[in-house]
This record gives C-alpha cells, structure tokens and sequence, in this order.
C-alpha cells in the first residue's frame, strides 16, 4: 500500500502549474461547460491551443499516433491542477471522447489519420450522440447512415449537442444495420458542422450554458469520416466512456470545499466566526467526507490501472458516488451559506455569487447516464443479482 | 506510487485469520459466546496468542511479533466477519500499545510479555456515565494522598473485558484542564473496586467499574502525571482505524447475507433482486461498505508511515460509523420479516453495528475531530 507521487510525478506536477501560473490568468478561470461569453471563449481557444502546442491533450496516448506516452496516472495529476484551477479547457469531446472511441476500436490508419489533429486541436468536436428518444439508453438510437456509392447519408435528429456552436465537427453514433441486434448495428462517424442538411436550434441550460437540438436532414459523409468499423461504435462509446483516462473530479469538489471553508473563517455570525458554529462544523466535516470519498475514488482508479485490476463492481461504483454526491454536496454549501446562496453575485452575494452558480451547475448531472443507470449496472454486473 | 492494495504479507495473514475464524468460531459459537459468562473464549485467545495475534505489533524481545498496524487491520477486519468475541481492540491495542507507548520499562516488562501470551488482559478504562468523548469528560478523581501514593474515587462504564482483566487502565482527573489527565494501573481485586455487568444491545462484555477510594502508589502511574490523556491518543488513534477495519468485515458479511438473499427469495413469481427497489438497496451496502474500506485503508497506511493523521482517521471513523448504521439497516429491508427474527444470522451484525458506530467517537464526534484537525 502507498499514496505517494513519485519524485518525477511530483516535477510533473509543478510543470503544470508553472504552466498555469503563467498561461491562466484568474480572471479568465471559468466552467466551459457553462459559459458563452465570446471573449472567455476565446480566451479558451487560445488557452486550449498552448496545451495543446505541449502535446498534453493526448498525453498518454501512445507516440505513434502523436501522443506522449505517458502513464495515467500523469493526466490524473494534470486534470487535478486544471479542475482545481477551473481551467477553461475546451474541445474534450475530441481529445476526449472522439480520442477515446478510436482508441478502443479505431483502425489503425484512423487512428494515425485523427489522433494527430485531435491532439494538436486541429478540429473542435462537440458532442452528437443522445437522441431524443435515446438518452441513458443510448443503445435505441435511429439517426440513421445508409451507404450511397462511396459516402454515407445521414439523416435524424441529435439532442442536448454540447459545445455545438463553438465546434466544426460533430461526432455522432447512427445505425448502419437495421436488422443487426440494437447494439451491434450502430457506427461512428465524424460529421464537418458546415455540410448541407446541418443545422442547429439552441437548447439553453439551467447552468447558463448553451447546447442544441442539431438536425442531420440527407448529409452526405465520405467514407473516411467513419469512426471505427461498421458495426463497431458500440463497443467503441462504452470503452471511451469508462477508458479514456483517469479524470480528477475531486479537484473539482475540493476547489469548493476550499472557498467555502475561507468564507466560514472569514465570515461572522452571531458575532463570532461562523467556523466556531457547531453545526456550520458538522456540515463543514460531512463536505470533508465526501471530498476524500470522491479522492480516493479517483486514487482507486490509479491504483487498479497500475495493478492491471479490473475496476470494483463493474466499474459502476464510483460513478454512482461521484454522480450522487454533487448535488448533495452543493445542496449543503447552499444550508452553510444560508439565505444568501441565492444571490447571483453583487456585493450581498457570498463567495462572490458562485455558491449559486454551483448549485445550478450540480443539476447537469447525466451525462453518460443517470445514477440510476449505473446503479443498475452496480447492482447486476457488480453484485451479481439478476437483470 | 499510488497503490491501494495491501501486500502479499497482508493477503495470506488475511487468508490464515479469515480460515482460523470461520473454523474455530463459527457464527454458532458467537451465538454461545454471546449467553456466557465469560463473553469470550479463553481457548480462542489462547490460540490467537500462539499465532503470536495477540501482541501482533509488540517488539520481540517483549514476546511480540513486531508487525505492524496493516496486520492488525487484516486481523480486525477479519473479527469483524466472524464476530468472533475478543479482548484485541481493548486489550491489545488500546491498553497495551498506551503502556508500549507511554509506560516505564518496568512496567512494560512486568505486563507486555504476559499479555502478548494471552495470559493478561488489560481493560483500558476511560467513558463515564455521562457517555461524553474527550479530555474534559474524565471525572474520575485522583486525588494525591502524601506519601501514600493517590486515591481513586469515581465511576467508569463501558469498560469492555473488567471481569477477566487481570488490570485496569484508568483515566483519572489530577489536576484541572485538558492536560490534567493520569492513566493509572489498578488492580480489578484491590479494596474498594467494584464491577458490574452492563447489558447491551451487542451483548457484549461491557462493565460498570466503581472505585471507591481505591490506593494505589505512584508507580502505578502510566505516562506522565498530568499527561495521560495525550499519552492514550496514538493507542486510540489506531483502535479508531480497526474499529473502521472491524466494520468493513462485517460490512463484507452483511452485503454478502443480502445479495444472497436478494438471488434466492422468490415474490411475486420471481428473485426480488430483479426489483431495482431491492437492487438499490443492496447497492446502498456496497457503496458503504467500499468507502469505508477506502477511508481505513489510507488512514491505516498514513498511520504506518509515520504521517499526519488527525483528520484522515477522522473522516474515516464518521465514514465507518454511519456506513455501520446503513449497512445493516438496508439489509434488514432485504431481508425483511426474516431479518427480525433471532435465528437469522443478520441480527448478530445488526447488534454489535451499534456498539461499533459509538465506540471511539460516532460520527459527530469524529466530523468535529476532523474540522478541528483542518
């Protein structure tokens, strides 16, 4: 047993904040998932950019596909500097997720066709999978490809598109295989978001974000926009989903846990600091928990990938955990701070307005399925009772 | 590195202790154990000693086996499973690591080789009736008699193993604050120290210990005068780890006595495990039970390195006691009606789940721990 970083992964990590230190100034720290101001937006281009130029998107992919080859627990370390700096790292549904499809069942000229660009941010991808009809049950998907010649031609319709005004791509999953089972007939393709037959109407979130309804009507795709093989994207969605690096949510928790603590320090309340309420000590301790919940967790995931362990309960668990104790958390810094949660900034607001900003983000909750999903999951893969 | 798996040294003293249990105290001896007087079985301790358990972490040249607090985490974890009824966490740990800890030389030569052979058991003694947790909650008086060592005056409960301690370490107030703390030793047959059996939920031995101006001389002061509460806290700051490891073995029995049930009842023509109510539930008891595990895990390893530990260990008993709490009562929904009735298994980790979430700081007690550690 050990929970140390190396003397090399200590350097590393000091890298990346000497690189934060001198690339992201606090001002322009925000939640991409949740903001449209053009001039932070562009900020995150250029930001995104510079990671990019360091080769640290694609930072443990292997090197032939353009990649640095290096261990997980290293992008672990560096998404736990940019979480805890709320560093607006846009485009990970290329480098993330559409990196991670190919790397679970690309071929291997896609994977050294895409990987490259997707590594040096060549193209911005947002995100085109769920359906109307097809949301933790992805796998009933009907946006459908059918081959023309050497193209495809896509038509349906794509929901909740994240980052769909800021990308010019679109990955999408569609079904190529009518009377193949529901999970062996759908494929991958990347789509260019200026082709005819795209279009997009906004769909505006409670977090202050913008995603999209996008409309796929007869786009025509060559053939060498396919993700993986025919059939394969399945397979490829799941593995990118559970197998595209060790993301550091906890910094994200810890980042708050921080703020809220100084603010319970430094604010009075009945004439002492609010730090020396008993009950503001019972919330402040339960928020401690579930940030070393959420730690450990993560630290878990390291540990299993370096022991070649298969991950606890079909990896489900900490996706549960994780997905169940956001709103909780955030629910208990609205009670600490009290009526004033509500305020959206302005001097009355505490923290600066952001305990409210929090709460409502806490609500964007499902992407990759709902708790309830992966309870299932748990519960069955995990625990062995029957579906 | 990070790495969360014990060794390979852990993995087969686990393997050993979780075979020696299920065959020399099956759940049916605990039920024996559990109506005796004794509350425990000499023979077991006996064989534990042999197996050189019993004074796990004391040096050799004391008659120890010089291991260290990762082995008694797999030995704990695995009492935890079995249920198995033993002085360990009392005797071994919290009173004989404080006279490891903090005793004098004599003192350590004079009971540590005993009670590593499982002849001695030292009762630590320190709750009083108002059940409060701390330096300030010591009453118990010990009041300096000049030339005649002190005397003890006062009521301690929840002793656990008084009637078969062949000494008691007792928390006495001499002075005023929190440093005014002593531990002394005394001897259960001295004039003036009466015991009382405590019924309890776990039916565990548990005892009310009244001194009534009990002597005892100077050299039977553990630590230093007025220095006896910081000279428990490394002794305590491990048990309140194993109580964590106790409850993750008995977390891994109550998860594995639903979900077996969960498979095989049948309602409604089919296994209720089918019903996401029910999977739910038993997910519930998973996600307790490996948060807890998680949580001792690092605080048992940051207290085997020598680490910072205050607000790990903590935060891992608040986990550990309301995970205890949880995990059976969501079991309990499982099995429901069957689960209320005595003759199923259980209700034997349901009962002791309660003295384990209190003993060593409940979940309140270890939150403010942990905020005051921040």
């Amino acid at each position: 047993m050990d929970i140390t970083f190396t003397p090399e992964q200590d350097a590393w990590r000091r890298e990346v904040i000497e690189f934060l230190d001198a690339e992201l100034p606090p001002e322009m720290a925000f939640d991409v998932e949740f903001d449209e101001d053009p001039r932070l937006w562009e900020f995150s281009h250029s930001f995104t950019a510079k990671v990019a130029e360091r080769g640290w998107l694609g930072l443990n992919w292997p090197t032939e596909y353009g990649g640095l080859g290096r261990p997980s627990i290293d992008r672990m370390i560096m998404s736990e500097e940019f979480a805890y700096r709320e560093a607006p790292l846009s485009g990970s549904i290329g480098w993330g997720l559409t990196a991670g499809s190919l790397l679970a069942g690309g071929t291997e000229e896609q994977k050294k066709y895409w990987l490259p660009k997707l590594g040096r941010m060549d193209l911005h991808v947002a995100e085109g999978l769920s359906e109307p009809g097809a949301g933790s049950d992805l796998a009933s998907l009907r946006t459908s490809a059918r081959r023309d010649g050497d193209d495809w031609v896509i038509n349906g319709q794509k929901t909740y598109t994240t980052w769909g005004t800021h990308a010019d791509w679109l990955l999408t999953a569609t079904r190529t295989d009518l009377t193949a089972s529901r999970h062996r007939g759908i494929t991958m393709f990347l789509v260019p978001l200026d082709l005819p037959g795209v279009s997009m109407s906004p769909m505006l979130n409670l977090g202050g974000g913008r995603q999209n309804h996008t409309f796929l009507d007869d786009v025509r795709v060559p053939e060498e926009y396919m993700i993986g093989k025919e059939g394969g994207g399945w397979h490829m969605i799941m593995n990118a989903f559970y197998g595209g690096g060790i993301h550091a949510g906890h910094a994200y928790f810890e980042r708050s846990f921080k703020e809220v603590l100084h603010h319970c320090r430094n604010t009075l309340r009945r004439g002492r600091p609010m730090i020396e309420d008993p009950l503001v000590r019972q919330q402040i301790g339960r928020l401690a928990l579930m940030v070393e919940q959420i730690k450990l967790l993560t630290y878990e995931s390291v540990s299993n990938a370096n022991n070649a362990k298969p991950p606890a309960f079909g990896g489900a668990l900490g996706v549960v955990v994780s997905k169940e104790t956001r709103p909780h958390f955030f629910e208990l810094c609205n009670q600490i701070v009290g009526p004033l949660c509500q305020l959206q900034g302005g001097r009355f607001a505490p923290l600066g307005g952001q305990v409210e900003a929090w709460y409502r983000h806490s609500y964007a909750n499902h992407a990759g399925g709902t708790s309830q999903v992966k309870r299932m999951v748990l519960a069955t893969r995990g625990l062995g009772l029957p579906r | 590195m990070i790495d969360l798996e014990f060794g390979e040294q852990q993995q087969q003293l686990q393997q050993t202790a979780r075979e020696f249990f299920s065959e020399h105290c099956p759940l049916a001896q605990v039920r024996v154990l559990e109506e005796s007087d004794a509350g425990y079985a000499h023979e077991l301790w006996k064989a534990m000693a042999e197996l050189h358990w019993v004074g796990l972490r004391y040096p050799e040249e004391l008659g120890g086996a010089a291991g260290d607090i990762l082995d008694q985490y797999v030995i704990q974890l695995e009492l935890g499973r079995s249920l198995a009824p033993t002085p360990f966490l009392a005797s071994s740990v919290i009173a004989g690591e404080t006279v490891l800890g903090a005793g004098s030389k004599e003192q350590q030569q004079r009971l540590i080789p005993a009670m590593s052979r499982g002849e001695l058991i030292v009762a630590p003694a320190w709750t009083e009736a108002d059940g409060e947790y701390g330096a300030h909650a010591i009453q118990l008086t010990a009041a300096a008699d000049p030339g005649n060592g002190y005397r003890l005056e006062g009521v301690k409960i929840l002793v656990p193993y008084a009637h078969v301690a062949g000494q008691l370490l007792v928390a006495a107030r001499t002075a005023s604050g929190p440093d005014g703390v002593t531990l002394f030793l005394v001897e259960p047959d001295a004039a003036g120290v009466s015991i009382e059996r405590l019924a309890n939920i776990a039916g565990s031995p548990l005892f009310a210990v009244t001194l009534d101006g009990v002597a005892v001389d100077e050299e039977a002061i553990v630590g230093p005068l007025d220095g006896g509460w910081s000279a428990l806290q490394p002794a305590l700051a491990r048990a309140t780890v194993l109580q964590c490891a106790e409850i993750v073995g008995a977390g891994e029995a109550v998860l594995e006595i639903a979900v077996d049930y969960a498979r095989e009842r049948e309602q409604f023509g089919e296994p209720i495990g089918r019903f996401q109510a029910v999977q739910y539930l038993c997910s519930d008891i998973a996600i307790d039970l490996h948060l807890t595990s998680l949580l001792a895990r690092q605080a048992a390893w940051r207290l085997d390195t020598g680490r910072p530990h205050a607000r790990e260990v903590a935060l891992a008993k608040a986990q550990a006691s309301e995970a205890a709490q949880h995990m059976v009562r969501q079991a309990h929904e499982v099995l429901a009606g069957h689960g209320f009735m005595v003759e199923t298994d259980l209700q034997l980790y349901t009962r002791r789940a309660k003295h384990w979430e209190f003993n060593l700081g409940d979940t309140a007690e270890q939150f403010e721990a942990a905020v005051a550690a921040l």
